[in-house]
């Protein structure tokens, strides 16, 4: 099918098995369908020191560029793999553990392109789109700021 | 004039979300560092960061780029999204 490409940066919640329904809406010609979804962890995996618990995670964004980025991000995988439709939500504002933070979505004639492309997505995600995680402890009203990791911008010279 | 937004932990140590900078005398991104970072200690350590990220009319960029009256730059650290 032609390509579509839909993004959504919004504070609101996601319903993973209504973005599958859009992903798959009258689409006769994509045999695979790949997906992500990412979850809110309870817990800080720190790098040193002890695991520190979270009870909830703030995310900003950069109104306009994060849209812009995703639809970037979107259309170079469209640009390396035979896509129909891709999909990715981003949520931003506070966020409680177990709550869905991000869906990427992609259709296509072959499962390879559609699971490459789901996975390509989400690692420039994590390393060009305007999106900051902040966690705050249980009870606790400062927060720390999530530090990039190395292994995120590596991720990106696969490919 | 050039519109400055400052994002995440950088807005927190700065207490500012944006300022809006006089474009004269200043050609690129790095002109715009310098500038902004001779207003006090606070901005000169903040915007000193190796990691500072930069984009430019919603792009990422480079210190490098060309900037011009009417631009927006945004500065920030590496993003942690996803």
């Amino acid at each position: 099918m032609p390509l579509e490409i839909s993004i959504s940066v919004q504070a609101e919640g996601f319903d993973p098995g209504a973005e599958y329904n859009l992903l798959r809406s009258e689409n006769y010609v994509d045999g695979a369908t790949a997906m992500f979804v990412g979850n809110v962890r309870d817990f800080s995996p720190a790098e040193s020191g002890e695991q520190q618990s979270v009870a909830v995670l703030e995310l900003e964004h950069y109104p306009g560029m994060a849209e812009s980025a995703l639809t970037d991000i979107a259309r170079q995988a469209a640009q390396r793999w035979p896509l129909g439709r891709v999909r990715i939500v981003h949520r931003y504002g506070p966020l409680a553990a177990g709550d869905e933070i991000v869906f990427v979505g992609a259709t296509s004639a072959h499962r390879q392109a559609a699971l490459d492309a789901c996975a390509f997505i989400m690692d420039f995600l994590k390393s060009r789109a305007p999106f900051w995680k902040k966690e705050f402890a249980k009870g606790s009203e400062e927060g720390d700021w999530v530090q990039a990791r190395n292994s995120d911008e590596e991720a990106l010279k696969k490919w | 004039m050039i519109n400055v937004l400052f994002f995440a932990s950088l807005r927190e140590q700065l207490g500012c979300e944006g300022l809006r900078a006089e474009a004269t005398g200043i050609t690129d991104i790095a002109g715009l560092r310098t500038s902004l970072a001779a207003k006090g200690s606070k901005w000169q350590a903040a915007l000193a960061s190796d990691q500072l990220q930069v984009a430019l009319n919603q792009k990422l960029s480079s210190m490098d780029a060309a900037v011009k009256d009417g631009d927006e730059v945004a500065f920030f650290p590496p993003v942690t999204g996803g």
